[in-house]
């Protein structure tokens, strides 16, 4: 059942309560710990960061780092994850979650660089990066890297083409093998972030086996369309969101949807939902146990989260420039560039908001939650 | 429980009020004394327009004098606007029906005219299912004043096309008003903090001067897109905003006009006394040189003899917008922009 503006706004003056009481009222975390979010953040100066902290506002750590980062994966097992420089960055951080330490600087390889996300498999000694190769710039190149487990240390150990251009996020499907990404279709080249190819894009959806091979690859109607974030669904659904580069007053899907054994295909958002995304969708998140996806759309300041299965709405809602959203119990938590984060439980229709005692703004795109 | 939630919520948003929070009582101030007056202008600016094109239309003979007038009325109310329509007014694509500007492809005048060639007479249901392009005051203005149309003999094609443009626009500033107003809506949530849109009212208050600074960027671009600056030097004189009305240098005053009523407001907040008075100079310098401009900015680009007066008058808005967007931002602890601005 999706809710009404009017419906909403009531349940914003509930939320306002709420957070006026100030505390962490609506959901206590699990066996009484918080949460540990993980992100690229950036401090008033500039300086860039990877960070940690627990929901409940809790600083674990804030590590200097030289570029700035985009996404982070966490190993499946070990307390590391790898904060992934933002495109073009020639640089990712290794870091120890016990206590922020940086524990290896990733160098791309020559004639490549990172794109912003990587995974690690779900045994722990591969991780897989979407990289750019400069010498045929916008061919897109799924880096592997074998982590030592003894020393922490990860090593280059070779790469497969993603069956595109320009690649950006990566996920696993269920069968923790083959992977699913997002071909932006966007050629850039060397250290550039200035697209050289808007007029004849290429994006497509891809999903191929971790060793390279090429299961399906499906693209959208709109080739304009930048097929760029992602997340999947513990039975297989995919949703992705995509980046429109055509002009700003068209109307085109922005998110799309691939259910299992089913062709990719525009996911159903009325033409006034879209318009409220000014062409730009952030982060994906879907929350398996309660079939939702939510999305940030930073540029039209507008949060949403809806009904995986059905398409309803059960938010639609203005956040000043959210950034990173994941699946935390009962709802999702969400990152601001400008403003303060949030918890969004929505295990009802009457969704319910709280405010984060985290530190507002710079937060980048993408959280890792666990 | 929920009565009992919104109590306190109530309670609370009216003690901080008490407490004389200098920037809650500039955000609220801004909302109720600049912001939404503003919109209400415009919207009583649309109201007669749609007067005066009935009054135009329905006799025969009448000049287009008075319509004129309603029309440069309407357009600078919106150029007044553009720089505090936070909110609303900036979302759901909405402001591409307000202006379509800029129009590298002359889409205007092709979308207007083959858009009246497939519907004689051309109704308000068949305008509203058109493209933007159609839907505003830059259609508006062709019609009126660009020397290809025939005004005064074609009104039976034109004038369904100028009643329903006037028409969408006095709709849409009414709905865009209607969520100002109602329960809720944007003039509470920069009143009652936290709300659903705002955690706090520095929130709110960051939301109006990024729309603010944002709108002198706009400025920039409306000044230096004709100058040729991004066009390799090459004059753009059809490129400037309100070419066909003569109307862009009163346009741009208008929304400085606009800018500097946030600044008027702000100024109390900033503790620094020298960038008050370089700010307070910054926006008399722009407004000193826009007055001087003898011609229309499509005459005047086109002129070499005044190409350094506008360079000059780039380079102050230029340092307007800098000196907003560094040292304001940073005095005030205001955060201009982060992923909004520079995605991935």
């Amino acid at each position: 059942m999706s809710l009404t503006r009017r419906k909403l706004l009531g349940a914003g003056a509930a939320m306002a309560g709420v957070a006026a009481l100030g505390g962490w009222a609506l959901w206590t975390g699990t066996a009484g710990e918080s949460p540990l979010l993980l992100s690229a953040r950036n401090d008033d100066a500039g300086q860039h960061y990877a960070v940690g902290y627990y929901l409940n506002g809790k600083r674990a750590f804030a590590t200097p780092v030289a570029e700035r980062c985009h996404a982070v994966a966490r190993h499946p097992f070990l307390p590391v994850a790898l904060y992934v420089g933002r495109r073009p960055a020639r640089e990712s951080y290794l870091i120890d979650l016990r206590d922020g330490r940086l524990l290896q600087t990733l160098h791309s390889q020559p004639d490549r660089h990172f794109y912003g996300h990587a995974v690690f498999h779900a045994r722990g000694e591969w991780l897989y990066t979407t990289e750019n190769d400069t010498r045929e710039p916008g061919r897109g190149v799924l880096g592997r890297y074998r982590l030592d487990q003894a020393s922490l240390r990860l090593t280059h150990d070779g790469e497969a083409a993603t069956h595109g251009v320009g690649p950006h996020e990566l996920a696993w499907m269920p069968d923790g093998e083959s992977l699913v990404i997002g071909n932006g279709g966007i050629r850039t080249e060397g250290g550039s972030r200035e697209e050289m190819n808007l007029d004849a894009m290429a994006p497509s959806l891809v999903i191929m086996s971790r060793h390279g091979e090429l299961i399906s690859k499906e693209t959208l109607a709109d080739a304009q369309s930048s097929i760029r974030h992602l997340d999947v669904a513990a039975d297989g659904t995919v949703i992705t969101g995509q980046q429109y580069h055509g002009p700003a007053y068209n109307s085109v899907p922005l998110l799309a949807i691939k259910r299992p054994g089913e062709a990719y295909q525009p996911f159903p958002v009325s033409r006034a939902q879209l318009a409220m995304m000014d062409q730009y969708t952030a982060s994906i998140a879907i929350h398996s146990e309660q079939r939702q996806v939510a999305m940030t759309a930073p540029r039209g300041n507008r949060f949403f989260i809806w009904d995986l299965d059905s398409g309803d709405t059960l938010l639609d809602t203005p956040m000043s420039d959210c950034a990173g959203v994941g699946a935390v119990p009962g709802g999702f938590a969400v990152t601001s560039g400008q403003g303060k984060c949030r918890y969004y439980d929505s295990r009802t229709a009457e969704v319910q908001s709280q405010w984060l005692e985290l530190p507002g703004g710079w937060w980048d795109n993408h959280l890792w939650l666990s | 429980m929920r009565a009992l939630i919104v109590l306190v919520s109530v309670s609370l948003s009216m003690l901080l009020t008490a407490c004389s929070n200098p920037r809650q009582e500039v955000t609220v101030q801004l909302a109720n004394e600049v912001l939404l007056p503003a919109h209400q202008q415009w919207r009583d600016s649309n109201a007669a327009l749609v007067d005066a094109v009935e009054t135009y239309c329905a006799a025969p003979q009448a000049s287009a004098d008075d319509l004129e007038t309603a029309f440069y009325q309407a357009q600078s109310r919106w150029s007044h606007l553009q720089p505090l329509m936070v909110g609303p007014l900036s979302e759901g694509n909405r402001s591409w029906q307000v202006q379509f500007w800029p129009d590298k492809r002359n889409m205007v005048v092709r979308q207007t005219e083959s858009l009246l060639d497939e519907a004689d007479p051309l109704t308000r249901a068949q305008l509203e299912k058109a493209s933007v392009v159609v839907q505003g005051l830059t259609a508006f203005e062709y019609v009126l004043f660009d020397e290809s149309v025939a005004l005064a003999d074609s009104r039976g094609r034109y004038c369904p096309l100028l009643t329903g443009i006037a028409g969408h626009q006095l709709a849409l500033s009414e709905s865009v008003l209607a969520l100002w107003n109602e329960p809720g809506g944007m003039l509470a949530q920069l009143r009652d903090f936290p709300n659903e849109r705002y955690a706090t009212a520095d929130e709110g208050l960051a939301a109006i001067l990024r729309t603010q600074i944002t709108g002198v960027d706009v400025l920039k671009k409306k000044l230096g897109t004709p100058m040729g600056r991004l066009n390799q030097g090459v004059v753009q004189p059809y490129q400037a905003e309100a070419w066909r009305s003569r109307q862009s240098i009163e346009n741009l005053q208008a929304s400085l006009q606009g800018a500097q009523a946030v600044w008027e407001r702000v100024r109390s907040l900033v503790s620094d006394a020298a960038l008050v008075k370089d700010i307070d100079q910054a926006y008399a310098a722009v407004a000193n040189q826009l007055a001087a401009l003898p011609a229309p900015l499509m005459v005047l680009v086109q002129e070499p003899a005044h190409r350094e007066t506008l360079a000059t008058l780039y380079a102050a808005l230029d340092n307007l917008e800098n000196r907003q967007q560094t040292e304001l931002a940073r005095n005030l602890n205001i955060q201009i922009g982060f992923n909004a601005n520079d995605g991935d």
